[in-house]
């Protein structure tokens, strides 16, 4: 504890090394940048941008006993504040305190603790929906301030509806328009006479917070609520299985999802995003509802599966990534989807919702991008790491206790949030059933880990998903493979066969293995999903495969090899069916055709050494096609004594096949780097304002011991003057001089000219030196 | 990870991998509350429906056990969404209850009475547009009273909003009349016992069984066990004379005891068989023949081939929820979707067993189903291209490039009661005249048809060739080759049904043959694809064979 102090400055300076450790891991932006010395830090912890911050982090708790703090007025003592807190713990409300001194928004004196003066701004004049103080409201009445006592006894001679009318005004809002009706005007005019209503405005009243207290009898709060509600659980049973299953879901989801876009991938739409119609294309393909869509393109574009792909025209494609994803661990490509989604800044439940201005937010689109839901994220896993395994939390507590931490959230959107958050991290395996499952609480571990013996009250920042994730959502290091281990046990062991049936379904009992998956996918249609997949082979799904290159002899193979059953006879009539229609059309490209009646001529053109350039080839007896241009055509063919004429270019056909779209990796700006504020930089900060702090006070010290006088900070213009009329008089100058790392030494000097932005004098000892003007902070005249 | 035999997929779908050993005790366990799909060889699919799970409920199962059964059996995690909808959709049953109510100041003795336990659900239900007209004046702020004439229509719509009703006002147990089976020399087979149980245990319901798999007398168990004046409607004037001799054979019942109530005749006896076509003839815009139904007061109300009830039979059964029904059919499909309404008026399916199952119980013969397709000669191919779409299928399917197939086919199964079913006269004509065979078509009087029939049945003809008349009840017992030249496009339920001519099980265990003949690459093939897929689904593996190969 320290010693005595006269300012926050003072006090921060007397604290010990570890209490500035805690001071700056409570407030993580004190120490961006770093601040030079203890002075400075002690300033920077007196700003308003840094104090609104700290407040707003705090929980209810502490907050009550702030506002608490702030109400009772310096130097307030823990009984009195635990009397303003509706007769709370004191010994709940010390620890709180200490918490506060410790974040700096307290400092402490011999009289008890103060209160930073820059906090009553942030609250503004009402606190705890109290109102501003008599004295600051009226203040000519400021010397004249009635006792707690004295305003008992008016308000107990207050006629009823006088009373009712302050009872109203009781828990806040503190302001209230006059009533209008006569009989409300004179019970007004009564309060108002006896000072206990003040009138702010023509038609507007405030109620004095010394009368508000009165009222309140003596507390500020309606509910203090010093501890955070408890978090109601219930047993589930069958977490890490049902986890799995989600996990296993999600993975054939986002396959399916790579599939569909690679072959069709859906526009960038001008404002970014997807439009509204190509999102229910693929939920329909997905088959799930439109939010959990949202989720799944989400999820695959945080984990970098999925981007634009930068063309002229831009549409949204699987990245080359795709191309490796299914020849990685099932476990793993969990662990990298839930990384991604636990540090992405994207709210997926964000999407159809009305948004600001621009309409209803696309997925993919600009305004799903929330950089707040992490922190709730952060926030719910973190809760539902504090039960024990296989507990679920009651939604209703779990969002009690929430708003408890987060007070200056709005209680709605917060709820939705972690509604939402509930809901993805089921989807995802986070949890099953509810409650954190195996893999979760390993993803906790790697996406948010606790700091050590962090202090009680933290800023919004520290802890964020920086460890286990780079910028470009690519996870990486033994983060990854712990999380993926945890969900690899639970995930259903991938299957190497399909069971195929006479009705031509193939039933996959469990997620296929990579080349078996997407072979189905390609040559059958899925039509239903869940732990299994139900895939049924049409004329379609088969013309499909054929299209993409298999031979029907090939298909007919594979589903013969990777079948647990006979392969039924109608499935090989099936392919063969549509195998013998298939390519019965062909359809090519050529530059230019050559047709005549003579087929003799045709003859001699294709004979002809000097036509061989062309690549003449013959498609029927009369017809020649070439791939060169008709005019080359014409001309070549004219050099060499045939007398051909121009046809008009119609028939040309055009190439319809459409190739897989992948885009580029990724490109983004710089990697913004994460360097969260942790106890190791924290120590070395507090190290490094240790030594500057040494060093100021060497100074001050130096400062008291040598003579001359104080050197005001002078402009240049004005150091220039100054220092010529010193040429001119001879006369000594004390100058104030900053070195290159910035620190500033007191020195006499004599100039003897100014040239050029530089001075040469001679110092006290008579030697001759050159200042540059632009490091000289201040000038003044020696004696 | 659990090893069970089923799969819960998310989209509410079952699938049973039936070669599990423990596919049978999985089977049995959700077999209350999810409807059967599909059942090939390896897999079958369930699907779990509102209705499955109020049916469940009706029959007195709950919520954790369709919860535990999932669980238990299924080889991976359950969708946790899954049974939280499983849980909420049982929940809704039985909120509203329908009751009959004793009035001690009314002369008819009771009313009946909508009554809910949840006022809110009471309110929503009354707001709706098309159950408000069906309920009269409220008694109190949680009941309702309805007319019994809405008995039907009121559960019916209350079903499609969603809350379901608890029936608990029971059944009149009709003017009794002793009726017994008489087993000599023959008995229910098992599953025949277990649909008759079920049935009566349930009140009113529908029994699923296969073609030949003896449906008549599931039905006749069921009069065993009212005991009472019983109705009988069935598809057809054929169809009713079967019916009679069945039940004179297997039943107490004497031939005065069993009236025909039909275009021909119109006799009201204890037991009265009647058609549907006689019972939807209007004359000027009335049902004359509506007066059947209240003409004694029935015990028992049975639906023959449920599957093919004609929509004003849905609006007549609405009136008769007092009594027990008993719908009978081979497939539940309905072409026109309206199964729903066949749960809710008749009531919910109380038997289902796959054809496959029945089958290796020997009960119906093994079938061998051969898809045999003929090329169109170039000439026929051309004018199939060129003709107009709703000619194509008529093209293709009456091609005269069958006709040596069928002749093929005949002869290689000379001797075997031979069916040969198309759906276009002048097609068939052609095949009797190649065969030198007769023709049952619709125009056929019914007293030829009689005379066709016994000598069939005689052995003293082996080839008929009928049109779609005999899709329904004839009773062939000795034919085991059926040859389709053509059907109704894609109808899935007359391939069942055809199907179903050649099952009734052989005297000598013979294999069945069933064919389908259709041309290839033309529109004939597409709808033969669709309805086999339903007999795949029902586990019969069909091969494909070259006309030329034969």
């Amino acid at each position: 504890m320290s010693t005595a102090s006269r300012s926050l400055a003072d006090d921060i300076r007397g604290r010990t090394d570890a209490q500035l450790v805690d001071l700056v891991l409570a407030r993580p932006d004190l120490a961006r940048p770093s601040p030079a010395d203890l002075t400075s830090l002690a300033a920077r912890a007196g700003t308003r941008a840094s104090v609104q911050r700290a407040v707003e982090a705090l929980d209810r708790g502490h907050l009550q006993v702030l506002e608490a703090l702030v109400v009772a007025g310096d130097g307030a003592s823990v009984t009195d504040l635990a009397t303003l807190l509706g007769g709370a713990d004191e010994s709940v409300v010390a620890a709180h305190l200490t918490d506060l001194w410790t974040a700096a928004l307290v400092w402490r004196a011999s009289d008890g603790e103060h209160v930073v003066r820059t906090v009553p701004e942030v609250f503004g004049s009402s606190i705890a929906g109290l109102g501003a103080p008599l004295a600051e409201l009226r203040p000519d009445l400021a010397s004249r301030v009635p006792t707690a006592e004295e305003l008992r006894a008016t308000i107990a001679e207050a006629p009823d509806d006088a009373r009712a009318m302050l009872e109203k005004m009781t828990w806040g809002p503190a302001l209230g328009v006059l009533p209008t009706g006569t009989a409300g005007r004179s019970t007004a005019r009564w309060l108002i006479e006896r000072h206990l209503l003040l009138p702010v405005s023509v038609d507007r009243v405030a109620l004095p917070r010394e009368v508000g207290l009165v009222l309140r009898e003596g507390r500020l709060h309606r509910a203090p609520e010093l501890e955070p509600p408890a978090l109601d659980a219930r047993p589930a049973s069958l977490v890490d299985a049902a986890a799995g299953g989600s996990a296993s879901e999600l993975l054939t989801q986002v396959d399916e999802l790579a599939a569909m876009w690679g072959a069709e991938p859906p526009r960038v739409l001008r404002a970014g995003g997807v439009s509204v119609r190509d999102l229910r294309v693929t939920q329909q393909r997905l088959d799930v509802t439109p939010e959990r869509t949202a989720f799944v393109v989400e999820v695959a574009y945080a984990a970098g599966l999925v981007a634009d792909d930068g063309e002229i025209v831009p549409v949204w494609a699987p990245t080359a990534q795709i191309d490796d994803w299914p020849s990685i661990d099932a476990g793993e490509r969990w662990a990298t989807l839930a990384l991604a989604w636990a540090g992405s800044t994207r709210a997926p439940h964000l999407v159809g919702r009305r948004s600001s201005g621009t309409g209803t937010a696309n997925v993919l689109g600009p305004d799903v991008q929330w950089p707040a839901i992490r922190g709730v994220r952060r926030d719910v896993l973190r809760e539902l790491a504090m039960l024990d395994p296989g507990q679920a939390a009651d939604a209703t507590s779990l969002r009690a206790r929430l708003a408890w931490r987060r007070p200056s959230r709005t209680a709605a959107v917060l709820g939705d949030a972690v509604e939402a958050v509930l809901r993805e991290a089921e989807w995802l395996g986070v949890t099953g059933r509810g409650a954190l499952s195996e893999a979760g609480r390993a993803l906790v571990d790697t996406a948010f880990p606790a700091v050590p013996d962090h202090p009680p009250i933290r800023g919004d920042r520290g802890g964020g998903a920086g460890g286990a994730i780079t910028s470009n959502g690519q996870p990486q290091g033994e983060g990854l493979h712990s999380v993926a281990a945890a969900m690899a046990a639970h995930l259903p062991a991938p299957v190497d066969h399909v069971l195929v049936q006479a009705d031509l379904t193939a039933v996959a009992p469990g997620p296929l293995v990579g080349s078996l998956g997407a072979f189905m996918r390609l040559a059958a249609d899925v039509e239903s999903r869940g732990g299994a997949t139900v895939y049924r082979f049409t004329p379609e799904s088969v013309r499909r495969a054929l299209d993409a290159g298999w031979t029907s002899a090939e298909v007919i193979e594979t589903v013969r090899r990777s079948s647990r059953t006979p392969v039924p006879q109608p499935l090989e009539y099936l392919v063969s069916d549509v195998a013998r229609r298939h390519g019965q059309t062909r359809i090519g490209g050529a530059a230019a055709y050559i047709r005549s009646d003579d087929e003799a001529v045709l003859d001699t053109m294709l004979a002809s050494r000097d036509l061989s350039a062309l690549q003449l080839r013959r498609l029927a007896p009369t017809v020649l096609v070439s791939s060169a241009d008709p005019r080359v055509l014409i001309d070549l063919l004219r050099e060499h004594g045939f007398a051909p004429v121009h046809e008009g270019r119609d028939g040309t056909v055009v190439h319809a096949e459409t190739p897989k779209r992948r885009a580029g990796t990724r490109r983004r700006g710089p990697a913004p780097v994460v360097s969260p504020v942790d106890l190791d930089t924290t120590r070395h900060l507090v190290e490094s304002l240790r030594a500057a702090e040494a060093t100021a006070a060497d100074r001050r010290a130096e400062h008291d011991q040598r003579s001359g006088p104080s050197i005001p900070a002078t402009d240049p213009v004005v150091t220039l003057a100054l220092l010529r009329d010193a040429v001119a008089e001879h006369h000594g100058v004390w100058i104030g001089l900053s070195d290159q790392v910035g620190i500033t030494t007191r020195h006499l000097i004599h100039p003897q000219r100014v040239e050029g932005g530089r001075v040469w004098a001679k110092d006290d000892a008579g030697r001759e030196r050159t200042f540059s003007v632009h490091r000289i902070t201040g000038a003044t005249l020696e004696g | 990870m659990n090893d069970g035999p089923l799969i819960v997929q998310s989209d509410k779908t079952l699938l049973l991998e039936v070669d599990h050993p423990s596919a049978e005790a999985a089977r049995r366990a959700i077999a209350p509350f999810a409807e059967l799909e599909r059942a090939p060889e390896h897999v079958h699919t369930y699907r779990i429906t509102p209705l499955g799970l109020w049916n469940a409920r009706a029959a007195g199962h709950d919520a954790e056990q369709v919860v535990d059964a999932l669980m238990t059996h299924s080889r991976y995690a359950v969708p946790h969404a899954l049974l939280v909808d499983v849980a909420d959709t049982m929940d809704r049953y039985g909120r509203l209850t329908l009751e009959k109510e004793g009035l001690a100041d009314s002369a008819e003795g009771t009313r009946l009475v909508l009554r809910t336990t949840d006022r809110p659900v009471l309110e929503e239900v009354l707001r709706h547009k098309k159950i408000r007209p069906l309920v009269g004046e409220r008694i109190d702020e949680l009941a309702v009273v309805v007319h019994p004439s809405e008995r039907g229509t009121l559960k019916q719509e209350l079903l499609k909003v969603g809350w379901p009703a608890e029936d608990l006002a029971g059944y009149v147990d009709g003017e009794a009349h002793p009726i017994g089976l008489q087993q000599d020399g023959w008995h229910l087979r098992p599953y025949q016992q277990q649909a008759v149980d079920g049935f009566w245990h349930g009140g009113s319901g529908v029994v699923v069984l296969p073609c030949g798999a003896g449906k008549t007398l599931v039905g006749a168990g069921a009069m065993a066990a009212a005991k009472a004046t019983t109705l009988i409607l069935v598809t057809n004037t054929v169809s009713a004379r079967q019916w009679k001799d069945e039940l004179i054979k297997r039943t107490t019942l004497t031939e005065d005891e069993i009236g025909e109530y039909s275009g021909a005749r119109k006799e009201i006896r204890p037991v009265t068989i009647a058609t549907y076509q006689v019972l939807t003839t209007r004359r000027k815009g009335a049902y004359t023949h509506l007066d059947l139904l209240d003409a004694r007061d029935w015990g028992l109300v049975v639906y023959d081939e449920v599957h093919l009830l004609p929509a004003p039979i849905f609006r007549m059964t609405a009136d008769l929820q007092a009594r027990r029904r008993l719908g009978l059919t081979a497939t539940l499909v309905r072409e026109d979707g309206r199964e729903a309404d066949v749960f809710s008026l008749i009531g919910p399916k109380r038997f289902d067993a796959p054809w496959k199952d029945i089958e290796a119980q020997g009960y119906i013969a093994p079938a061998d189903c051969v898809e045999v397709r003929v090329t169109l000669p170039e000439g026929q191919r051309l004018a199939y291209a060129v003709s107009e779409p709703e000619e194509r299928y008529r093209l293709a399917s009456c091609s005269d490039a069958k006709l040596p197939v069928v002749e093929k086919l005949a002869q290689r199964h000379t001797g075997e009661p031979t069916l040969v079913i198309g759906q276009y006269l002048d097609q068939l004509h052609e095949v009797a005249e190649r065969l030198g065979a007769e023709v049952i078509t619709g125009e056929t009087t019914v007293r030829e048809r009689q005379r066709l029939y016994d000598a069939f049945r005689a052995g003293d003809i082996t080839t008929l060739v009928v049109s779609k008349v005999a899709n329904f009840s004839i009773d062939l017992p000795e034919a085991s080759v059926a040859i389709q030249i053509s059907g109704t496009f894609g109808s899935r339920q007359e391939e069942a049904q055809r199907l179903g001519r050649v099952l009734r099980p052989k005297g000598d265990g013979r294999t069945a043959h069933f064919y389908t003949i259709v041309s290839r690459d033309t529109v004939d093939a597409d709808f033969a694809a669709h309805r086999q897929r339903f007999l795949a689904e029902q586990g019969y593996a069909y091969r494909i064979v070259d006309a030329d190969d034969l």
